[in-house]
């Protein structure tokens, strides 16, 4: 604006003349913020400007409407509170029951394809989180200022290992499922009894704990989406201007302000490196006093390759949910029921899975994971190393840790391909029965009609193809993440740049081979 | 008292205090370290998130109550040396005698050994505790550096009474209670005696008066009290020509008769109207102006503010509350006052009162506030036996906690969980029935159990239960007074300050220190904007009965906002007109009305208005006081035949509008389909609220965009705003 014409945009106390100042901004002498240039450690993460889709009005009035998340949710609340009505009353048939369909063909496919693209935005629908915040916050939109339940923080001790307990509770929930044959899918009441089960322990979390703590360390999807989500093409809500957001002297976005709540995720825009824990939920954008904060799209696999700060949690998480997915690749070979059985007969445990084995091939995995990574380190590492640091878990620094980390995080597409094929056959073969169990509802629709019979791809050696495309998609996505990580993480601490890169690289090849074998493997087994 | 954590021995080395940061959670955004006050805080390079330094911690937790995600704990006791209080001064006959009974600190070394224990934190929250916001941290820095003359050049920013403040206010419950010692649990800086100090040590400097040019600004000023007293100083170093009336015979209003000597010593209450009269304010005392009479003062005087303070004593509608020997405690404080001045006539005055007897007459006194402490004390002084009974319970008692216990010290029953139901007598009341009460919550109304009863023999009852405005001002002045209630979201500031987090300072009963500066800072805004047009009102007459720093503050306030807007009475021609600050306020979604708004600002700049344009969520009090025209503009939410109306913001911006005092107001609307009665609706709002649309106008899809054709709608909008805003086409005022 033109300086001649005495308008005075952007100056914040224009109209009141320097007498008037608030006295109290006058006596605040806040200190100056350490090292302003160390913000420029953000900028090969920022997603590129013009991938902005906040800018264009449209969109943006739909994300400063308070309804915007209720209306995102409502549709799944309705369904998965149908799913466990139905599950419960309905036929006993899973292929027929609408609460089995919808969630094992459908839905448990969707999450995937949704995490892999966008992120995390399973998050910002899920009516389980959704249910628990509308009852915290005692409202489905609105901005209430007192919320209902204790309001507690989750202990240091427990937050400190972030996302691993995320992890533990995905792994429990597998064997639950897998123990009582729900995803199957076996009976439809257990699939009610499941959906029941996190309702209600995401209710009691959001209940006694503050904001999303529920989704961010409790979730067992969490660490999963936050990890493979992070190959995804949304980078989330972030800062336009982050010189904006460094000297903000109110943080709305964290604490909250009449237009939107605090960041239920514990993120702040300012410094979010990556989509990793950015729910979609729109409050900062609602929050900011100053426009600054973007919807960002940013180009596949950037929070893979670009974030400077390596979490050990999510390292952990990857190899773990590695070894999770392996071994549901083992278990479906026909060796495998033997050695159960063998060892269930052996440690007197009623039937598959055995919890011996689940652990011991899901920690092997993930120790075989650790193995390479220390190997690579020993071979490749200059001296001295990177020294050891940090005060907890996530933050600690040591030999190990600095090649392990990147290592993991090179390697999330192999994983996250592999969970995604791993989902490919009951969505394949199975998808049309969705329509089917919907018409069931109403009085038509049975396991005589055609549709039910019928499959999106049927015979084995199609989904072996798709699989094995997957994987292969995957892998190489992989190969180039391990490529660039190594060649900005690695190559500075190793005596040999070129050969930790191409050590990187053939890792993720050799993951994506064997798993790619494995799913040939499992279906010829079928 | 709840128990503090008063330790007193600084620990060796750095096992002391522990600091954990949660690096989870912690996301860099510096807030903890920007404030802290030991500059313990620094920023851990590779994982960007904060890192303590155990050994420099002073366990003040101020990073605690700061950071937004809770992500930082702090453990260990308080780096802080015990404070000194010096002894109350205890009469040896405490029958008439009216010496001070606080004590300023005597020596350097007390004073400069208590202004050490401040941290002069970053961001101060005593300065927001404190009503007038005096800039605590650096006039105790003064004092450290034995700078008297610097510490009354800190204090004069804000407070012009400091020797009265010190004094009288309940510090407690403003600057200590929220010093930052105070809410991690220890105690405060004692700042209201080191405000003293300043003031003992070095005189107060008088007014820097000018002598008033030709065609200065008029003011009048009703009631010399404190809030006439903050608006005369501010006016009369500005060089205007002010003039105040006053009721009684003598300028102080409550400093003088409501508060004893023992608290207050005249000689102190007086000095500021001294300074004053010298500086060339014209006092007229004995002057009472009546309500009626506002009209005619606006006639002579460019501006007028309204100080008159509440000084309608409340009365218990009691049985029996007629009768003889019943009075209030403005009547029994004067009355005391003089009897016991040198010269006085104390016989004569308890003769007056009924209780002329030597041996054992009971003053029943109702309430237990600071009045009634001094109804209380001063009956003591008089020789009398005194009870004081309120309803609330004791933990939520509205006296200085000192104040009740130098009360209790001299012998003073105070009785909590009781109210009066009925007093009865032949002719002079005699006995006096009190039911017990109960209270559980501060908020909460005591319940009253009338079957626990108690009949106290009484000889006289003072009824000190506050007070209240008077009523023909309030039937004059639609928009005064107003109640102080701060919004559910304080500006961001606030809440970054930390002062809201921990609500409850044990060193102040658990008084919610934060919320109740918050509500403050509504009566300092609402002193800036005009009741009507040229009118102001300030103090007690504005908010009702409050405390004497706040009334200073906001007859301060008052005079700053006239010396800005500069009004005229009709008769006066002006030089220079300043040029008139409009501000344009918008609620936009997508950025269509913020584009309109942005150039409808351009237009009125250009038309020679001080145009600023701010979302409707970003305007500050501050924004809103100052600006002489208001230009709203909102996008209009709805399903095009449904629930057509103004955006949310906007809806929730207007009714949220204090008075606007007859102030022109234009409305813009942009509408996709059609407005419906938006613009209707806004004006009946806009009304209620004493505010004038000059124009309005509403802009469809067509509309918005530059055409050939000219004056385009927006320019002929702007031409219509400016010729009532900028060319000062006067604009008839209705309150």
């Amino acid at each position: 604006m033109a300086a001649g014409t005495g308008v005075e945009t952007t100056e914040k106390t224009a109209l009141a003349p320097p007498h008037l100042i608030d006295p109290v901004e006058v006596a605040i002498r806040t200190r100056r913020p350490e090292d302003p240039a160390a913000l420029r450690r953000f900028e090969d993460t920022d997603p590129p400007r013009g991938l902005d889709v906040a800018r264009f009005p449209r969109v943006a009035t739909i994300l400063r409407d308070r309804k915007f998340q209720f209306l995102m949710i409502l549709p799944n609340q309705i369904i998965f509170w149908l799913v466990i009505g139905i599950g419960l009353v309905g036929t006993v048939d899973p292929g027929l029951n609408f609460a089995t369909a919808i969630t094992w063909y459908l839905w448990f496919c969707l999450v995937f394809v949704m995490m892999v693209v966008v992120g995390r935005a399973w998050c910002a629908m899920c009516p389980f989180g959704g249910f628990g915040e509308w009852v915290q916050r005692h409202t489905f939109f609105k901005r209430t200022s007192k919320s209902l339940g204790l309001g507690l923080k989750m202990p240091e001790s427990v937050a400190q290992y972030g996302f691993l307990l995320s992890v533990g509770a995905f792994l429990a929930l597998t064997w639950i499922e897998e123990f009582f044959n729900i995803a199957g899918p076996g009976n439809p009441a257990d699939t009610s009894f499941m959906v029941l089960g996190i309702v209600s322990s995401a209710l009691l979390f959001f209940l006694v704990f503050e904001r999303r703590t529920f989704c961010r360390y409790v979730c067992p999807l969490s660490a999963l989406i936050g990890s493979v989500g992070s190959m995804g093409s949304v980078a989330g809500f972030r800062t336009r201007d982050r010189e904006v957001c460094q000297s903000c002297t109110t943080k709305d976005c964290m604490r909250g302000d009449a237009e939107g709540y605090g960041c239920p995720w514990y993120t702040w825009p300012g410094s979010a490196d990556s989509n990793l824990s950015c729910g979609l939920c729109t409050e900062c954008y609602k929050a900011c006093p100053s426009d600054n904060i973007g919807l960002y799209l940013q180009k596949p696999l950037t929070s893979v390759v670009m974030p400077s700060r390596r979490r050990a949690d999510v390292a952990w998480s990857v190899a773990i949910l590695f070894g999770l997915v392996v071994y549901q690749q083992l278990n479906a070979l026909a060796p495998f029921a033997s050695f159960d059985s063998w060892l269930n007969s052996h440690t007197f445990f009623p039937h598959y899975p055995n919890p011996v084995s689940y652990i011991g091939i899901i920690a092997g995995v993930a120790a075989v994971l650790a193995l390479v990574a220390a190997g690579v380190q020993r071979a490749l590492a200059s001296t001295p190393g990177v020294a050891r640091t940090g005060r907890t878990f996530v933050d600690r620094t040591s030999p190990f840790r600095s090649y392990f980390l990147p290592l993991m995080y090179g390697i999330i597409p192999v994983v996250g391909a592999d969970y995604f094929a791993r989902q490919l056959p009951k969505f394949f073969q199975h998808v049309p029965r969705v329509p089917v169990s919907i018409g069931h509802l109403f009085g038509f629709g049975s396991a005589r009609s055609s549709l039910y019979h019928a499959s999106l791809i049927a015979s084995n050696a199609g989904i072996i193809a798709v699989q094995v495309g997957v994987m292969a998609a995957g892998t190489l996505a992989a190969m180039w993440t391990s490529w660039r990580v190594a060649g900005r993480d690695l190559a500075p601490i190793s005596r040999r740049p070129r050969a930790v890169q191409v050590s990187a690289a053939t890792f993720a090849l050799v993951l994506g081979i064997v798993t790619a074998v494995l799913y040939v493997l499992m279906n010829a087994a079928d | 008292m709840t128990t503090l954590i008063t330790n007193t021995a600084p620990a060796e080395g750095s096992s002391a205090r522990h600091v954990t940061v949660l690096v989870d959670r912690c996301a860099g955004c510096q807030e903890c370290v920007i404030r802290c006050p030991a500059g313990a805080l620094t920023m851990e390079p590779v994982t960007w998130t904060a890192l303590a330094d155990d050994a420099a911690c002073v366990g003040c937790r101020q990073c605690e109550r700061v950071c937004p995600f809770s992500a930082i704990v702090v453990e260990g006791p308080l780096a802080l040396t015990e404070r000194y209080d010096p002894p109350l001064h205890h009469p040896v006959e405490l029958r008439g005698n009216v010496e001070e009974t606080r004590r300023g600190y005597d020596t350097w070394e007390e004073a400069i050994a208590e202004a050490t224990r401040c941290l002069t934190c970053p961001d101060p929250t005593c300065v927001r505790g404190c009503p007038a916001h005096n800039d605590i941290p650096q006039f105790v820095a003064a004092v450290r550096d034995h700078d008297l003359d610097r510490a009354h050049e800190i204090l004069h920013r804000t407070t012009v009474i400091p020797d009265v403040c010190s004094r009288v206010c309940n510090q407690a419950a403003q600057c200590e209670g929220a010093c930052t010692w105070s809410l991690a649990g220890g105690v405060p800086v004692a700042i209201g005696r080191l405000e003293r100090f300043i003031a003992d040590h070095a005189p107060v400097p008088p007014p820097a008066a000018v002598a008033p040019y030709a065609d200065a600004l008029s003011v009048g000023i009703i009631g010399a009290g404190p809030a006439g007293l903050g608006a005369a100083w501010d006016l009369v170093e500005a060089g205007a020509h002010v003039t105040v009336y006053e009721r009684e015979a003598q300028p102080g209003g409550l400093l003088l008769w409501g508060m004893p000597d023992f608290t207050l010593p005249d000689e102190v209450a007086t000095r500021p109207w001294r300074q004053l009269v010298e500086a060339g304010v014209d006092l007229r005392c004995s002057t009472a102006i009546p309500a009626d009479a506002l009209d005619h003062l606006l006639t002579v005087h460019d501006a007028v503010v309204v100080a008159n303070g509440a000084g309608v004593p409340i009365r218990l509608p009691v049985p029996g509350a007629d009768l003889e020997g019943v009075v209030d405690a403005t009547f029994f404080l004067q009355g005391a006052k003089d009897a016991l001045m040198p010269g006085g006539d104390v016989p004569a005055w308890r003769e007056r009162l009924g209780v002329a007897d030597e041996r054992g007459q009971r003053v029943l006194v109702l309430g237990a506030g600071n009045t009634a402490m001094d109804v209380a004390r001063m009956a003591r002084r008089l020789g009398l036996e005194a009870t004081c009974v309120d309803w609330l319970d004791e933990r939520f008692a509205l006296a200085r906690p000192d104040e009740l216990a130098e009360a209790r010290d001299e012998g003073v029953e105070v009785l909590f969980n009781r109210t009066l139901t009925s007093l009865s007598g032949e002719g002079r009341v005699a006995r006096a029935r009190l039911a017990h009460t109960v209270q559980r919550e501060r908020t909460a109304q005591p319940t009253v159990l009338a079957d626990q009863v108690d009949d106290r023999p009484v000889d006289l009852v003072v009824m000190a239960m506050g007070y209240r405005l008077d009523g023909a001002y309030r039937e004059a002045v639609a928009s005064a007074p107003i109640v102080k209630k701060a919004g559910t979201y304080p500006h961001g500031r606030w809440r970054a300050s930390g002062l809201l987090a921990n609500p409850a300072s044990a060193y102040n009963h658990h008084n919610p220190v934060g919320s109740l500066s918050l509500d403050r800072e509504v009566g300092l805004w609402a002193a800036a904007s005009p009741r009507r047009e040229r009118l102001w009102f300030a103090g007690d007459a504005l908010t009702g009965p409050a405390t004497v720093v706040e009334a200073m503050a906001q007859g301060r306030r008052a005079a700053r906002a006239i010396l800005d807007a500069q009004p005229a009475r009709p008769d006066r021609v002006l030089g220079a007109a300043p040029a008139p600050r409009v501000l344009v306020a918008y609620a936009s979604a997508g950025g269509t009305t913020r584009a309109l708004a942005e150039r409808l600002a351009d237009l009125l700049g250009a038309a020679g208005a001080r145009a600023s344009v701010r979302s409707v969520t970003e305007v500050l009090p501050a924004d809103l006081a100052h600006a002489d025209a208001l230009v709203l503009a909102t996008w209009v939410e709805g399903m095009v035949v449904a629930r057509v109306r103004a955006a949310a913001a906007m809806r929730s911006f207007v009714s949220g509008l204090g008075a606007l005092g007859g102030r022109p107001v234009a409305l813009a609307v942009t509408y996709g389909v059609n407005p419906r009665g938006v613009l209707r609706d806004l004006t009946a709002e806009i009304a209620a609220h004493g505010g004038v649309v000059v124009a309005s106008e509403s802009f469809g899809p067509r509309d918005r965009g530059t055409t050939r054709v000219r004056p385009s709608r927006l320019e002929a909008f702007a031409n219509r705003v400016s010729a009532h805003v900028v060319r000062r086409i006067p604009v008839t005022s209705q309150a």
